[in-house]
């Protein structure tokens, strides 16, 4: 018992002062124990989901004449956003605009979620063995989930954006402010660290900025929304309800520019160095 | 008899760890992944509770041990901590399981509720010396109300279903604690 209780404590004390290799020890138990149920856990999930989509089922039709009237509209959108998309690549072929290449991804399936209330975190399939490295970001097909905090082998667990430990640098468009968008455990984060709070106006954009290189800049987080206190916050562009499938980005770190600049003299023929760097062919 | 007995006992431990293993799988499971305004019962501990008070050998120091661990683990909690709270209300309502074995539900209930109160307590405690980031005030109360609703389902589950009961005058022998 005494045994038992001092392990327990040990345990902890040993989490409190260092914490990375208990995580790391965390990913492993994860990696070693998740992967087993996912047998059971995929048909259990979509029973479950099968049993909450029952009462949406109810209502079809009213459902059916909303996504009627909706889809009109959308397809105004798509003809807008096809027009765009052409003039968009017009524009970049003109410009000679050579995207980031090294931006691809890797897909994984979420496996399970954090399991608390007071944690919010996806467990995704793909791990060590796929390359994913900790600190790459997670996307949904629009925008951004999380980051990566915790590979294991065969497993890897995101870090959501609304999780109380989620701190991730934004610039909000068009006013250009920095921000922080930090997790509180709600499904709309507020913002943080605005400079000129003024500038920012509800429905602007925000997106990642890549501020202190661990990040890659320019993913899409979502709107700016203001709560009835009159705080800023951000809703969220990928669909948290639904987290199905998350896209990792490989991201090998911003470069940076290190190089001051020299003076572009002319080239001089006549220098020692060079006279010596020829002198054995001739 | 004796073998008969000792079968059982083996059996109800595992179903034990079993049962937990069972309710960390189904917290794990992605249904829902936008954070949400409220709070489910802790399952594991409602169940070691219910337990320790009607027969405590079905539930030793060790497997509540590391079946809290594995949950902490899994669970993304501080490991090891809320273990030890739970290891130790464990212990502390088996040696009040004699004396309750007579009383009404009610008073079991009440005594379930110190402890578990208790023990949340003690974790935010501990947790707010250590200046390790916590869940929500409200969240942390919500669970342990939550959980002492869900505490009197667990204990008439265990003993229709599990047949775990207390133990009458007579059963001491029967049981068989000297193994």
């Amino acid at each position: 018992m005494g045994v038992i209780l001092l392990c327990l404590l040990g345990i902890f004390l040993v989490w409190r002062i260092d914490s990375p290799r208990v995580e790391r020890f965390r990913a492993q138990v994860t990696d070693a124990i998740v992967p087993n149920f996912e047998w059971a856990m995929t048909p259990v999930t979509g029973a479950a989901n099968l049993i909450r989509n029952f009462q949406s089922y109810q209502r079809l039709a009213e459902q059916n004449r909303e996504l009627r009237s909706e889809l009109r509209q959308m397809q105004a959108w798509k003809e807008a956003a096809l027009q765009l998309e052409q003039e968009n690549a017009r524009l970049l072929d003109l410009n000679k605009v050579r995207l980031d290449p090294r931006l691809t991804y890797i897909t994984g399936v979420v496996l399970a979620d954090s399991g608390s209330p007071f944690r919010q975190s996806v467990l995704l399939n793909v791990g060590a063995r796929d390359g994913i490295m900790d600190g790459w970001a997670a996307m949904d097909g629009i925008g951004l989930v999380g980051r990566i905090s915790g590979v294991g082998n065969n497993t890897a667990r995101v870090i959501l954006l609304t999780d109380a430990t989620s701190r991730i640098p934004a610039i909000i468009q068009p006013s250009g402010q920095v921000a922080m968008i930090s997790g509180d455990n709600t499904a709309v984060p507020p913002v943080e660290f605005l400079e000129s709070p003024e500038l920012v106006r509800p429905g602007d954009r925000v997106i990642s900025s890549g501020d202190g290189g661990v990040f890659p800049a320019g993913l899409l987080i979502g709107q700016v929304a203001a709560d009835p206190g009159g705080r800023l916050r951000v809703r969220l562009a990928a669909d948290y309800e639904r987290l199905k499938f998350l896209r990792v980005l490989r991201h090998h770190g911003t470069e940076v520019v290190t190089d001051p600049g020299h003076i572009i003299a002319p080239v001089t023929p006549h220098t020692g160095t060079t006279a010596e760097a020829e002198s054995p062919d001739g | 008899m004796a073998e008969l007995t000792n079968a059982r006992l083996w059996m109800m431990r595992f179903s034990f760890v079993g049962l937990s293993a069972a309710v960390i799988f189904f917290y794990l499971l992605p249904l829902q992944t936008a954070p949400r305004s409220w709070a489910g019962p802790d399952m594991i501990i409602a169940l070691a509770f219910a337990w320790a008070l009607r027969r405590p050998e079905y539930v030793p120091v060790l497997s509540v041990a590391v079946v809290m661990l594995l949950a902490d683990l899994m669970l993304q909690r501080p490991p090891g901590l809320l273990a030890l709270l739970v290891v130790l209300g464990v212990e502390n309502l088996k040696s009040r399981a004699l004396g309750l074995r007579e009383a009404p539900f009610l008073a079991e209930w009440s005594v379930v509720a110190l402890v578990l109160i208790a023990i949340t307590l003690m974790n935010r405690l501990i947790l707010g010396i250590l200046v390790v980031q916590q869940a929500p005030l409200g969240l942390s109360i919500l669970q342990t109300v939550v959980t002492l609703m869900f505490y009197p389902v667990v204990v008439l589950l265990s003993r229709f279903v599990l047949g775990v009961r207390k133990a009458a005058p007579g059963d001491a022998r029967a049981m068989g604690r000297n193994i």
